[in-house]
């Protein structure tokens, strides 16, 4: 790909850094509820920027990004079973068992 | 001349072998964090408050300047391999050589964040209890654990940035084959995307 310009890679560089900032300011703000949901998409909103640009995912063939996908999708789904495992179970599936005699 | 395997047809064919191959790699790698973001995850739905507790005791100035200092020396990366793809190599030593120094900074100031926590009493699975002020020792725990592990990531990526410098500068990487400088940058990348989770968890919210 030569001839092509680098301006895409230093706006990518430059909307990172600023999506770092804004989180950095919200978390001395105090969202409540909302600072964790709000923190992790702004940091996926970062992660794709770093997917798609810099490892140029959105160049490659559609293999690379099935692979990129189900990889993603899996861990989800990990991630919120076994959230909804710990949130839901009673009595709670990590609580330490009272110590015996 | 850039070395080529015999069993690759093309250059081009070599260059989707290479890439597809890292890709696969590297969603392996992220089964490694997949365990340990999932026990994170489960663990703070059991105990928020003890999380929330760990995080306002987090170095926060540190953990985001690491964040700056990394988001930067992805982009430096990009660069170089942009740089060697416009068949500018020198320009693309010194990019590769300042991604590697970046990583240097970042695990200095990483050394100096687990010292300060270690002096004020925080330890993995232990220390003095009354420095943890609340804060889930399960917390304290899982932050060494991820943020080392992704330590040993970077300390491995600043090798492989300095032996890519030596292979570009001495011409064993050329333009025609830059798909070996990316390959390394992706890894350095998915260093960088790590961070760019572990940092919310352990440091913001």
């Amino acid at each position: 790909m030569k001839g092509s310009s680098a301006r895409p890679l230093v706006v990518t560089g430059g909307a990172l850094l600023g999506l770092a900032a804004v989180s950095f300011a919200l978390s001395y703000v105090g969202l409540g509820a909302a600072s964790l949901p709000v923190a992790l998409a702004i940091a996926a909103s970062k992660a794709l920027l770093v997917l798609a640009v810099f490892m140029e995912l959105k160049d490659e063939p559609a293999s690379a990004k099935w692979a990129v996908f189900t990889a993603i999708l899996l861990i989800s789904i990990l991630v919120l079973f076994a959230v909804l495992d710990v949130a839901t179970r009673t009595p709670p599936p990590l609580a330490v068992p009272p110590s015996g005699p | 001349m850039p070395e080529r395997t015999g069993h690759f047809e093309s250059p081009e064919v070599e260059a989707h072998a290479a890439r597809l191959g890292m890709w696969t790699f590297l969603a392996s790698e992220l089964l490694l964090f997949a365990g340990l973001f999932t026990l994170y995850s489960a663990s703070r739905a059991h105990d928020p408050a003890g999380f929330h507790a760990g995080i306002v005791h987090s170095a926060r100035i540190i953990g985001s300047t690491n964040t700056a200092i990394l988001l930067t020396s992805s982009l430096t990366m990009a660069l170089a391999v942009h740089e060697l793809r416009e068949s500018r190599r020198s320009a693309c030593v010194r990019l590769v050589l300042a991604t590697a120094g970046l990583g240097v900074i970042f695990l200095c100031l990483k050394g100096l964040e687990y010292a300060l926590h270690l002096t004020h009493g925080i330890a993995p699975g232990g220390g003095r209890p009354s420095a943890y002020e609340g804060a889930s020792t399960l917390f304290w725990s899982l932050y060494f654990v991820m943020t080392g592990i992704h330590a040993i990531h970077v300390l491995v990526g600043v090798g492989l940035l300095m032996w890519s410098a030596q292979r570009v500068r001495r011409g064993r990487i050329q333009p025609e084959s830059s798909h070996r400088l990316h390959v390394v940058a992706m890894y350095w990348h998915l260093v960088d995307v790590i961070w760019i989770f572990l940092w919310p968890l352990f440091y913001l919210a």
